[in-house]
């Protein structure tokens, strides 16, 4: 080949790789997302990575979306939320995605949005569940699962109806641990349960001998604690040290993890949990989605992997019924999309707040979550009242 | 929302405060000895107690070795690890200015926490053993908090007489009191060093033996190990060996009483307050610091 017509092969080949992304329909359509693939949240972040891997097999599966391939661009922000908004800003700048999900957890997503509401990038996020970062006008915006409010929503219901009288409402003094026990309050008060008692305590603490010794002394029917792991297990230990007796009681994050009742053993029995999602809810596609996952994955999925593979349906739904990526069109699918997909009910309202997706209460029974409520969900009888420690 | 406190409430948080306060004064000891004869401030030591959980819950899972019964080995483990330490990095920063020592184990402590997160991930662990109480009349104690209790009482106990009667305690003593002098005197200042990180991370290690059992295991769980060491030796004064043990009960009863007066959340302020106004008071702490 002569030089002059490697030279117009080359630039040839670079202006049409420059203006092929313009041109090409042809090209993927590529959504960006940051993830806590490292950091303290790095277990569930890879769960819902996992989740949006999944959703973009199956949506290549069946033809992708308006045409195109679908292809995730996923950076580790480490936990960190000034990372997300670096790398969401990185991905809509540099990057050019076509759409964006959102990143996992609360405080990462209430960074990261205020970079896409800048950008006006439609943000579904699966996995931020503290109504305030909804409650600020933002447009772009898309919530999935259930607001921290309604977690012990469950428990609250089951102990009106069997006619208990007071509650003692316990929580780890961050985001959404206050927002959970609040919400426990105000449904306690308004189902005429009496709250004797409320207080919080630090991230970290591991020593809740004093608060249990109030908490006992005031001898509340129902211990609702807004809690994660580890002091969702040093309370459940400590109440049994201290012979807290309470004929109900139950926690909201942690105790659906199977290291509770692997740590807890026999003493996680009749404690109660709050829960977005479980294998187990009969949901339309739920089996399809277990399965698959086990197969690509080898493991079974959490609620951060269900979210997040719902969370990127309904994006994909919305995009396919607003026949376009327009921002501003997908938005006004979300807004009026009702749905429901394996993880339950989707439908927002003006704020992009959810509003139809239904916690679940389980409880721990015989080593298995069992769930009792709602009715209509349910798998089991509840177990009540709780026996007293001495009596098991 | 009115609880009326009784004497047995009270009694209840004592007995409470007192069982934490043996383990903070054990873990606490530690970072004293390191303080007292280097003059470094290990923000390594509570990711130290952290690897030390790890040793134990290994041993329970692997060999199912009693929890208790592993507390030597950890110890050993933690010894070695300790001094290896010292001897690569720790060392380096002896005599230089002490922000060096606190950037060198300030990294320390986040490589550690992260090394952790890679080897052993975040999911949360934890051993079950010993649940439940004994009680006598209205007040209960925690089996696996007796235990850590009667435990860290009994290695504080013989670390004290090891400091006091061996030649080697002895020497870790005159090093901390005067390096130049005991150098002069014939002591290996080096190997000294080396043994009292040694010794430092082996009481940490220990200390997370004993708190595997009561909380739950993560890479994370040490920080805040060495923010309440920090506070006991500054409360106890820094430097000052039995200041550590005194600081260590206090530091347990301040918080459990303040909690059971006003609040959990509190309790943490009460704590720092009091750390400021024993400051203002003494500022070399309860029993004085180390003379320089």
């Amino acid at each position: 080949m002569r030089l002059t017509a490697r030279i117009a092969l080359i630039v040839g080949v670079i202006v049409a790789a420059s203006t092929l992304p313009a041109v090409g329909q042809q090209g993927p359509i590529r959504i960006g997302a940051s993830l806590s693939l490292t950091g303290s949240y790095a277990k569930l972040g890879g769960n819902q990575h996992e989740g949006y891997k999944l959703c973009e097999r199956d949506l290549n599966a069946k033809g992708g979306l308006l045409g195109r391939k679908v292809e995730f661009v996923v950076y580790d922000d480490q936990s960190a939320p000034p990372t997300a908004v670096r790398l969401y800003e990185k991905l809509i700048t540099e990057d050019r995605v076509d759409g964006v999900m959102g990143p996992y957890s609360s405080p990462v997503t209430e960074a990261a949005a205020n970079v896409t509401e800048k950008y006006k990038k439609v943000m579904v996020s699966p996995l931020a569940a503290t109504t305030s970062i909804f409650r600020k006008g933002r447009k772009y915006l898309f919530m999935v699962i259930s607001p921290a409010e309604g977690y012990l929503e469950g428990l609250v219901d089951i102990a009106a109806k069997r006619g208990l009288k007071t509650v003692a409402v316990v929580n780890e003094d961050t985001l959404f641990s206050k927002a959970a026990a609040a919400g426990a309050v105000e449904l306690a008060k308004k189902r005429g349960l009496q709250v004797v008692y409320q207080e919080a305590y630090p991230k970290g603490n591991t020593d809740f001998s004093a608060l249990l010794t109030k908490v006992k002394s005031l001898n509340p029917d129902v211990i609702a604690a807004a809690t994660y792991f580890d002091d969702a297990v040093a309370l459940t230990r400590q109440m049994k040290e201290l012979n807290v007796n309470p004929r109900m009681y139950g926690v909201t994050v942690g105790g659906d993890l199977p290291e509770f009742y692997e740590t807890l053993k026999q003493n996680a029995e009749y404690i109660y949990g709050a829960t977005q999602w479980e294998p187990s809810l009969p949901y339309p596609g739920q089996k399809e989605f277990l399965d698959a996952y086990k197969k690509e994955f080898g493991h079974e999925p959490s609620y951060h992997s269900a979210a997040g593979y719902a969370g990127c349906v309904v994006y994909a739904e919305g995009v396919k019924r607003a026949g376009s990526l327009d921002s501003d069109k997908v938005r006004e699918t979300l807004l009026k999309l009702e749905t429901r997909t394996m993880f339950g009910d989707y439908k927002v309202d003006g704020d992009g707040f959810q509003l139809a997706h239904k916690m679940a209460l389980f409880q721990w029974q015989d080593g298995k979550k069992h769930t009792v409520w709602p009715d209509e969900l349910a798998s089991a009888k509840t177990r009540f009242p709780t026996p007293s420690w001495t009596q098991r | 929302m009115n609880v009326v406190i009784t004497p047995a409430m009270l009694g209840q948080v004592v007995v409470s405060g007192i069982l934490a306060g043996a383990l903070y004064a054990m873990v606490a000891l530690g970072l004293a000895l390191i303080f007292g004869v280097m003059r470094v401030i290990n923000i390594a030591h509570g990711p130290l107690l952290m690897l030390g959980a790890y040793t134990t819950f290994f041993l329970y899972q692997a060999l199912g070795l009693n929890p208790y019964h592993s507390v030597p080995i950890t110890m050993l483990v933690l010894f070695a690890l300790g001094a290896l330490l010292q001897r690569t990095l720790v060392f380096r920063v002896v005599d230089a200015p002490e922000l060096s020592s606190l950037l060198l184990t300030f990294g320390i402590s986040i490589a550690l926490v992260n090394l952790a997160q890679l080897a052993f991930t975040s999911n949360l662990r934890a051993i079950e053993y010993a649940t439940g109480s004994y009680t006598l009349g209205p007040l209960a104690f925690s089996k696996s908090r007796l235990i850590a209790f009667a435990v860290a009482a009994a290695l504080t106990g013989l670390a004290f007489l090891f400091l006091q009667r061996t030649r080697l305690g002895k020497a870790i003593r005159a090093t901390s009191q005067s390096r130049e002098v005991a150098m002069v005197c014939g002591v290996d200042v080096r190997r000294i060093h080396l043994i009292t990180f040694g010794v430092a991370a082996a009481l940490a290690g220990a200390g997370g033996a004993l708190v595997s059992v009561i909380v739950a295991i993560q890479p994370e769980m040490g920080q805040i190990w060495t923010f309440k060491s920090f506070l006991v030796i500054v409360l106890g004064g820094a430097g000052n060996y039995p200041g550590a043990l005194l600081g260590g009960v206090l530091l347990g009863l301040v918080e459990q009483i303040a909690s059971l007066f006003l609040t959990t959340q509190l309790s943490e302020a009460v704590a720092y307050i009091l750390l400021v106004v024993i400051l203002l008071v003494r500022p070399t702490g309860l029993l004085g610091g180390r003379q320089t």
